[in-house]
């Protein structure tokens, strides 16, 4: 990374820079490692948003550079998610079970330590036995390949199937709706093997990590601090040179780009495969912090709420998609927890966990029809006033 | 003169509609053609099957030394093998600037490995002297958007001129060009069919006139007369069908 990179990309440091003091404010106002000003479950918060920050970025750059409307990348988000799910949940109940057998005369066997767990995990639907796809649960090693390597591959056959068919637009997005609500549906499924609607719990224990959750909170925080910055920086470069200006090409008139001699198919996957990657991550950082996770989280509204965020935050620009994310997901936060006043009309009240979501979709629509470039607009209007003084 | 295309026999129907019908060409390596043909007659279809966009029904188009045939390889690839095209509406990349156009044409790697690797600074001499070609060197950074009609059609050329083509396709390039803008875009093309081979489509007679080379008269798919302008303009059967409406 050159000094011109850096110069030339001036928002990234600045982005850089008050991500960094970000981090260090909530550390130095932490339960665990401050004043304790800043609650564990606030932190938790917190944590969480910033990877969904980078799963927006990564949606901003297949929509917002790409002009690829995908409302499938929670789908990668979840698979991430459940990927480490099942190293935590596997090791972290075996960890248990062993302290219970610790008392018996008798050691138990490999066999039986294996069934015990089996059935701790799986009794609720109803099954004592792993099933195939639960082989590698005991290495976290493994597991973290198959964060990367399952959306990657599922992302790359999908993606190969439908834009080798030049499958573009509303059909697309369409398309990968199905994918994504396909794919939840059968993780409904009790036989699916990852315990249908209840999902994988109990992720926020670490297993054989004694630390409270106060300290486990700011740990995953300051990693999902990281992988944001890195996935923020591997973007910019990535889309900064020439590479960028086709991409931004593709979405602008791809046909244009195809009798350029691009081949406008290999870069549509490249991109798709890339970001659902990065989504992946975003989503494996995201459900150790959340606890929880279960088919619901990939339902198709979340990707729509994905496309809704880039699209409030401006979309064809990083920081847009991070500003959206963060903004709406907290704001989210603070309307559905409760925190919010309700507002008595006298014949009716207005109480914001139920009109929040009505609130958000008009302003989509309004978003759409006035501010097409959405918040990110708001800093071309101050850099165009600087220009005019 | 060796040939550079060979379109033989070649028909494409649409719904019923026969839009090419049996229709052969032929062009040379240094060669500049005219093609003009009232609505409808597919000229636009016959650029679409060179260059990819439409498979036809039958009939064969051959390439280059090699003889390959065009026909089942996708349009990047095409366009790789040496045949450009610029389309009736000027089209470039309207939120990128005069420089990143270019850049994107220059006949360099089209893979995503090659161009997430490309160094811009070693390409920014030629880039600037294709600019100068088409008289944009004064407007090298701005976006292309913001350029007039007939300097974006010169940028389309210019594009075409990065990528070296052999073969030039080029469609209705004087279309809403003021008189000045014509001989410079006249200039232009008389200047790349001296290395390579160039077929305009062009409705404007007066326009072709000054191309002063072969003209290829189509009509309802397939070719009506072919020759110099004086020598098709004289034939009864284009001036029936074209010229005399």
């Amino acid at each position: 990374m050159g000094k011109s990179f850096l110069k030339n990309h001036p928002t990234m440091l600045v982005f850089l820079a008050l991500l960094a003091l970000f981090t260090l404010a909530i550390t130095v106002f932490s339960e665990a490692y401050g004043s304790g000003l800043v609650s564990t479950s606030f932190v938790k918060t917190l944590g969480k948003t910033l990877c969904l920050c980078l799963v927006a970025i990564a949606m901003d750059v297949i929509w917002g550079y790409a002009g690829i409307l995908s409302l499938g990348h929670f789908a990668f988000f979840g698979l991430g998610g459940y990927m480490i799910g099942m190293w935590l949940m596997y090791e972290r109940t075996k960890e248990v079970v062993l302290r219970s057998l610790e008392n018996q005369t008798i050691p138990p066997t490999e066999t039986e330590i294996s069934d015990a767990i089996a059935t701790q995990i799986f009794g609720v639907v109803g099954s004592s036995d792993f099933p195939l796809i639960w082989s590698f649960a005991h290495s976290l090693t493994l597991q973290l390949i198959l964060v990367v390597a399952v959306p990657g591959i599922l992302a790359l056959i999908f993606g190969w199937l439908a834009f080798r068919s030049r499958v573009t637009g509303v059909y697309l997005s369409i398309l990968t709706q199905a994918m994504t609500l396909a794919l939840a549906l059968y993780l409904f499924q009790n036989d699916s093997g990852l315990r249908g609607n209840n999902g994988l719990s109990g992720l926020q224990n670490l297993p054989h990590v004694t630390a409270p959750q106060s300290e486990i909170s700011m740990w995953f925080l300051w990693a999902s601090a990281a992988a944001l910055g890195f996935g923020y920086v591997f973007f910019t470069m990535m889309l900064s040179g020439k590479f960028g200006m086709v991409v931004k090409g593709i979405r602008d008139n791809e046909q244009r780009v195809r009798f350029l001699g691009y081949e406008v198919e290999h870069y549509k996957l490249f991109l798709f495969t890339v970001t659902a990657i990065v989504a992946a991550v975003a989503g494996a950082l995201y459900y150790p912090q959340a606890g929880i996770i279960n088919p619901a989280e990939i339902m198709p509204i979340a990707s729509i709420y994905l496309a809704v965020w880039v699209a409030i935050g401006g979309r064809g620009r990083l920081y847009g998609a991070v500003i959206g994310a963060a903004f709406v997901s907290l704001l989210s936060t603070w309307f559905t927890g409760g925190q919010a006043p309700d507002i008595p009309l006298g014949f009716y009240t207005i109480s914001w966990v139920d009109w929040w979501q009505v609130l958000l979709g008009v302003s989509f629509v309004l978003v759409t029809l006035y501010a097409p470039k959405g918040i990110g607009g708001l800093f071309d209007l101050l850099k165009r006033k600087e220009v005019q003084k | 003169m060796s040939t550079l295309l060979e379109v033989s026999g070649v028909s494409v129907s649409f719904d019923g509609f026969k839009a090419i019908n049996n229709l052969s060409f032929q062009i040379g390596k240094a060669e500049l053609r005219a093609v003009i043909g009232p609505n409808g007659a597919g000229k636009t279809t016959f650029m679409d099957i060179i260059t990819g966009k439409t498979k036809p029904d039958e009939g064969r188009v051959i390439w280059g030394d090699r003889s390959i045939s065009l026909l089942g390889m996708s349009e990047a690839k095409i366009a790789q093998e040496g045949v450009c095209r610029k389309f009736q509406k000027p089209t470039v990349f309207e939120d990128q600037s005069v420089r990143d156009n270019l850049m994107m044409a220059l006949k360099r790697g089209r893979s995503v490995w090659d161009v997430l690797k490309y160094r811009p600074g070693a390409d920014n001499a030629r880039l600037e002297q294709l600019a100068d070609e088409i008289g944009l060197l004064s407007e090298f950074s701005r976006p292309s958007g913001e350029l007039s009609h007939g300097q974006k059609q010169w940028l389309e050329i210019g594009m075409l001129l990065a990528q070296d083509p052999q073969l030039l396709l080029v469609d209705e390039p004087a279309a809403g060009m003021t008189p000045a803008e014509r001989e410079h875009t006249t200039n232009l093309l008389v200047e790349a069919a001296k290395t390579r081979a160039v077929v305009v489509v062009e409705h404007d007679m007066e326009f072709i006139r000054r191309l002063n080379c072969k003209v290829t008269v189509l009509h309802e798919g397939s070719v009506l007369a072919e020759g110099s302008l004086d020598h098709v303009t004289s034939n009864q059967e284009v001036i029936d069908v074209y010229l005399g409406r």
